[in-house]
């Protein structure tokens, strides 16, 4: 019976990875620049653009993913005049990716508060442009001080990855379901805890490494 | 006259911290700011490094404007002077502000590269003669929080002469030094000043004044109540 669970468990769980890491890879690479620059809006000087801001983070944060998918996907079309049928790719990415910027935003932006005025002080002494400043001078330190918040959401990005279930997309956990209830068993829900262990276990050990790189300052 | 001060003002809230400041330093002079804690001694500092900008007044510096009293509204340099008078005026900060993620080497050549005042070469070899001349060149690679306050304090000094300033202003030099370190301190700004380079010194600790000033003010309650040669 165990054989034929895995039989079954072992393909399907090959194809979901791919759905898992793929929203997994490219929230990653598009919400972390994009929070830089949310963040940066967020402590903007001009009101409106803050409270913009903050009305976003605040939507995002206020309220479960697994809603703001189903929003996306069957809510979204029927909104007055910017109304739109996203499809089930589109909708997952827009959603993570919405929710996990707001997130990182709100994690850079006290990152990058931490940081002393005497540095922004010291770079406009010495007549450091204010790009640069943001980019050789502060953002390199806010990245060593944001890291450990960083890696307990990246850890919970893969975790979330699961509610695409509800859009009917097939990732790891869809393939435990489907074989658990083909089999009347609960071991595919073991093995795909197992599975998340796995790909955990392998962000941690990368995440203590970049943070091990950046250490190289007191 | 390097640095001319005019009728300088500063309120912060309702409370004047400047109040008709003035005063002059000529080429190589060493001039010193005291007064106690809160009498605007370090505000004067950060107006004459474009830190602060002041209500009211004028400041000079080799000839070109920094802040205008144009009838009683004070007028900023523009981008492109202010990008000749950054290079002219140099500031030691009390806490240093070094870069930490940085090297020694790094914090010295950040803003001449930046800044592209002359050739990256060139560049490398000032910042080595800068920290031979303060003794720090075993410190080339090392990271701030691996030097000692004197080293941290003469890696600012250095940092600050990569561009060749006119004028460079210490805020606090020996506050947080102990006496053999502040007299390494007291050496190389007399070398600065034998050099050329006007500096102007804001402190408390009335030994050291006495020691290398060569002008004397003392601020009250933001006025100048004495100045003395």
């Amino acid at each position: 019976m165990e054989s034929k669970i895995l039989e079954m468990f072992v393909p399907m769980t090959l194809e979901g990875i791919k759905t898992t890491l793929g929203v997994f890879l490219v929230t990653l690479m598009v919400s972390l620049p994009l929070s830089i620059a949310v963040a940066r809006l967020r402590m903007s000087k001009n009101k409106v653009v803050s409270l913009i801001i903050g009305i976003y983070i605040y939507i995002m944060r206020g309220t479960p993913l697994l809603l703001q998918l189903m929003f996306i996907f069957f809510g979204f079309y029927y909104v007055p005049y910017i109304g739109y049928a996203f499809s089930r790719t589109q909708a997952i990415f827009i959603a993570f990716i919405l929710n996990y910027t707001a997130y990182f935003a709100e994690i850079f932006r006290g990152g990058i508060n931490s940081i002393d005025r005497g540095q922004y002080e010291a770079a406009e002494v010495l007549g450091l442009g204010r790009a640069h400043t943001f980019l050789k001078i502060i953002l390199p330190q806010v990245l060593k001080n944001v890291l450990p918040s960083m890696g307990n959401e990246v850890i919970t990005l893969v975790k979330d990855t699961s509610l695409v279930y509800i859009l009917g997309a097939g990732d790891i956990l869809k393939a435990a379901k489907s074989v658990s209830n083909k089999y009347s068993a609960f071991s595919p829900y073991i093995y795909v805890g197992l599975v998340y262990l796995a790909i955990t276990a392998v962000l941690t050990k990368l995440l203590a490494k970049i943070e091990n790189k950046y250490d190289y300052y007191s | 006259m390097v640095l001319e001060i005019n009728n300088l003002y500063k309120k912060f809230g309702g409370e004047t911290v400047l109040d008709g400041i003035s005063f002059s330093a000529n080429k190589g002079e060493i001039v010193c700011i005291r007064g106690k804690s809160g009498e605007g001694k370090t505000t004067l500092l950060r107006c004459i490094n474009n830190l602060e900008v002041p209500d009211n007044g004028s400041i000079k510096i080799n000839n070109l404007y920094l802040f205008r009293d144009d009838d009683g509204i004070v007028k900023r340099a523009t981008k492109a002077e202010l990008k000749i008078i950054r290079q002219e005026i140099g500031l030691v900060f009390q806490g240093f502000n070094l870069f930490p993620h940085m090297t020694v080497m790094e914090n010295l050549i950040k803003a001449p590269k930046f800044i592209k005042i002359m050739p990256e070469e060139k560049i490398n070899k000032r910042a080595l003669e800068l920290l031979k001349q303060l003794e720090l060149e075993n410190k080339c690679n090392c990271y701030p929080f691996q030097l000692s306050g004197g080293q941290k304090q003469r890696v600012a000094i250095a940092r600050a002469c990569m561009l060749n300033p006119s004028v460079l202003c210490f805020d606090e030099p020996t506050s947080a030094l102990d006496e053999n370190t502040g007299n390494q301190i007291f050496k190389i700004i007399r070398d600065l000043s034998n050099q050329g380079i006007t500096i102007i010194i804001v402190s408390h600790d009335n030994g050291f004044i006495d020691k290398i000033a060569q002008k004397v003010i003392t601020l009250s309650d933001g006025k100048i109540i004495s100045e003395q040669q």
